[in-house]
């Protein structure tokens, strides 16, 4: 039996259709890309249970139906975010790895005080919608009843009264702002170290230390078990009672915003995949307008406003230049 | 304590839609399966199914949930027992006495107590959380870092009961497992042991580990054996076995009764859970046990013991979630995620004002506890037949599962290297007599016992004697440490006395 095509003949038709398939691929490329055309990976980088962890459980389902693929959480905590963050770098900037993350004070901090190898630059944010804030709390049943009897303590004697706190946060240098106004040094306190927001409320809630310093919206769902003593803002958050730290150290007292939470991607990805950035922005942005989803989260005490990348970007380059500033807080002496 | 209104609300919501229950089956046959998977995790299956549930009412979501968090809870014991294979690090104390009772011929015994040692626990562990969940909510927050530096202490102990022949190479093992599990960032920003490798930063990945150290070193170990059971006869597969083994947990109440308080106990308390009560269960359960001589070889109190604590920590993880809308653990996250979805939001109120579906979600668990008898048993009978798959072709097999479920834990080559770096550290381990088992009792309670111990000194004002006055104000922490003495101290006495008798009985003789 002898072939029908000679061999000549298949390297024509060979040649033709190489061709033919270049003038076609814009089209065909354009179906295949499809992104996403498989499950998308949050990075937390952040234990379970936290803020950043509850607002990407709660996202995910409503960004899903938008991006038609399901978004898998990867909590990757420890170290201050340094983990999570160095991890996310290290995932390909195909837009199939994202993150959720407090990235002020955590890039900076990271950056400034743990040697990491990325910079501000590497991250672009795409919004921020929660803008957190250092709350000094304590147990509700707890005999501090004001911030005023904390210092009164603390004056006395510095040691006496335990503080739970995240070591290297935006928490911890507003300690340090409060204490050196009194001049007191952070070396006297009775610091205790937590690895994890989370841990250090429910050290709060539950009387373990006597007062903790953490952001101020994770301890929303604990608003029963605790007792608020000073907001680090100029204006009253979420409305919790107590002290606005410009009642105790006047109206131009510096304080360093606490954690800027939200979706980021690799900056690379946003430069090499502008067309899939445009999908995942989309996404987010129709997902984070849906009155549907603002009620849903409200009702979780999560933040829903959108900022869109120009703000969100410009908020996390003033929080790193604000950290810089108060560096040598973070770092000791 | 109980509310009868929620009550009969409870029963009216989970008699609302007999459809929810269809989901039941499908959960508890998704768990095992997934529970069985060496790598994968309790929380990973329940978190591939989580997205199925945005398409579901709330009962039952919750119910298919649940469901899967109960029998992934039972089904990690499965490879335990037949393989040594801790899937999960609850399942660590089910290998001590499981795998000796299958190399033995007993497997199918093995698999029948684990089983009804595991429905028992949750059934337990659920009944005291409909009495329990308001007080226990109460304490679990006021826990600090004394108590929980106790209970790591308590967990601790094991190495010395892990060290058969040699105590000096058991507490070198049990060292060498604490050392290992500080490696990375403490809770205070210092970093140790990392060698520069960034994904040490997190610690030393403890199941990947934990597979190497007990499985892949045991099962290279047997490279010259032809079948896991020897001889040929016990190679059965018996359903009239099976259930007699579960007759055996059923003759063990106390066992499991004291398995189910540690696991609701120690369950409850975020970040601690079911991978510590198993190993606290085994410990108490050896000590007081007069057969005490006989665990790690096979006795099936051993394996009673830790499944009934790990299968009764989700009872008391649960209990946290509700009351105080805290994740323990990745499981009950996932759970308040899927809450969240129906916008229910645990909490003190929650458990004030919406007492009828925590009810219903007791009463589910109780139903899901009985149907995992039966969905089990056949589990179990079918998984039974690895014993007859000889072992030239099993150990690759299991090598390989174990390489990916490694890999898919970590999410990078982090998994599947350090397996490979456990097992030929596993093997030298066993090797040398020393053994494997108290360093991944150290490696997991390793830096529990750290961090809390430092959290301690610094709440101490970094002296001994602010440690000392601040553990006169810890009643709970004195408490734990004076229960640990007794039961030290009574479990010598008993001892003692059995090797008086052991004399004179002797003396009598000659």
């Amino acid at each position: 039996m002898t072939n029908k095509f000679s061999r000549r003949d298949m390297l024509r038709l060979a040649g033709v259709s190489a061709a033919a398939a270049t003038v076609a691929s814009p089209a065909i490329l354009r179906a295949q890309s499809g992104y996403p055309s498989r499950p998308i990976s949050v990075v937390v980088p952040f234990n379970t249970g936290g803020y950043n962890d509850r607002l990407a459980r709660a996202f995910a389902p409503m960004l899903q139906p938008l991006l038609g693929q399901p978004l898998n959480i990867v909590n990757r905590g420890g170290a201050g975010a340094l983990l999570g963050h160095t991890f996310f770098m290290q995932q390909p900037d195909d837009g199939y790895t994202i993150c959720l993350s407090s990235f002020g004070p955590y890039i900076p901090l990271n950056i400034l005080t743990q040697n990491a190898t990325f910079t501000v630059e590497d991250f672009h944010m795409i919004n921020l919608p929660s803008q957190d804030y250092t709350l000094m709390a304590t147990s509700a049943d707890s005999d501090l009843h004001s911030i005023d009897d904390v210092m009164e303590r603390i004056r006395n004697d510095p040691a006496s009264v335990s503080i739970g706190v995240q070591p290297a946060s935006a928490d911890l240098v507003n300690l340090t702002i409060l204490m050196e106004a009194e001049g007191i040094s952070t070396d006297d306190l009775t610091l205790v170290n937590y690895d994890g927001g989370g841990p250090a409320r429910n050290a709060a809630a539950g009387g373990v230390v006597d007062v903790a310093l953490v952001g101020g919206q994770g301890f929303l769902p604990l608003a029963e078990q605790i007792r608020p003593l000073l907001t680090f803002s100029d204006e009253q958050r979420d409305g919790w009672e107590g002290a606005l730290i410009t009642n105790v150290l006047g109206d131009d007292a510096p304080f360093v915003a606490g954690s800027q939470r939200g979706f980021g991607v690799h900056s690379s990805f946003v430069e090499n995949h502008p067309d899939r950035y445009q999908i995942l922005l989309d996404a987010i942005e129709t997902a984070s307008k849906d009155p549907a989803n603002i009620a849903s989260l409200e009702e979780q005490q999560l933040a829903t406003t959108w900022y869109g990348p120009e703000t969100s970007n410009r908020q996390l380059r003033s929080t790193a230049a604000l950290m810089e500033q108060y560096l040598d807080l973070l770092v000791g002496d | 304590m109980i509310d009868m209104n929620s009550l009969a609300g409870a029963v009216a919501l989970l008699t609302s839609s007999f459809e929810a229950w269809l989901w039941l089956i499908p959960g508890l046959m998704i768990g095992l399966f997934f529970g069985a998977m060496p790598g994968i995790s309790i929380t990973m299956a329940m978190a591939i199914f989580l997205p199925m549930t945005l398409y579901m009412e709330f009962l039952p979501a919750i119910i298919f949930l649940t469901a899967i968090y109960t029998a992934a809870g039972f089904g990690g014991s499965v490879p335990a027992v037949l393989m040594n294979i801790p899937g999960t690090t609850s399942a660590v104390a089910t290998t001590f006495d499981g795998y000796p009772m299958a190399r033995s011929g007993r497997h199918n015994e093995a698999l029948g107590v684990a089983l009804a040692a595991s429905v028992f626990g949750t059934l337990v562990s659920y009944a005291l959380l409909m009495f329990l969940i308001a007080p226990v909510s109460r304490v679990v927050l006021r826990l600090g870092p004394l108590e929980l530096f106790a209970v790591a202490v308590w967990g601790m102990l094991l190495i010395g009961s892990l060290a058969s022949k040699s105590m000096l190479r058991g507490l070198l093992a049990g060292v060498f497992g604490v050392l290992l599990g500080t490696v990375g960032f403490s809770s205070a920003g210092f970093i140790r042991g990392t060698m520069d490798i960034p994904w040490l930063f997190d610690g030393v990945p403890v199941i990947p580990a934990m597979m190497g150290l007990l499985a892949a070193s045991q099962l290279l170990g047997l490279i010259n054996t032809k079948y896991l059971i020897s001889d040929e006869a016990s190679r059965s597969i018996s359903f009239r076995k099976i259930i007699s083994g579960m007759r055996m947990s059923f003759k063990q109440p106390f066992i499991i009764g004291r398995g189910a308080m540690i696991g609701v106990l120690v369950g409850s308390i975020p970040g601690v859970g079911s991978s510590i009560s198993n190993l606290l269960s085994y410990a108490e359960t050896k000590r007081n046990a007069p057969d005490s001589d006989t665990f790690g070889t096979g006795n099936p109190k051993g394996v009673i013991a830790a499944e009934s604590a790990n299968s009764s920590s989700e009872g008391g993880a649960m209990a946290t979630m509700l009351a105080l809308g805290i994740p323990g653990g990745g499981a009950t996250a996932i759970l308040l995620a899927a809450f969240a979805m129906n916008n229910i939001v645990g909490g003190p109120s929650f458990i004030a004002n919406q007492m009828d579906i925590v009810y219903a979600i007791i009463f589910a668990n109780f139903a899901q506890a009985v149907l995992l008898l039966i969905v089990g048993l056949g589990f179990v009978y079918i998984a039974g037949y690895v014993v007859r798959v000889p072992l030239r072709f099993l150990i690759p097999s299991v090598l390989v599962v174990a390489a990916f479920g490694s890999y898919a834990i970590e999410g990078s080559a982090a998994g599947p290297i350090t397996l490979v770096v456990f097992s030929v550290l596993g093997w030298a381990m066993v090797r040398y007599q020393y053994p494997v088992a108290a360093t991944v009792v150290g490696l997991l309670l390793g830096r529990m016992l750290e961090n809390e111990l430092a959290r301690t000194f610094q709440i101490g004002r970094q002296s001994i004697e602010g440690i000392f006055n601040y553990a006169l104000t810890r009643p709970g922490a004195l408490t734990i440490f004076a229960l640990m003495l007794v039961s030290i101290g009574a479990s010598a006495y008993a001892k003692h006395r059995r090797r008086k008798k052991g004399k004179t009985i002797l003396a009598e003789e000659e």
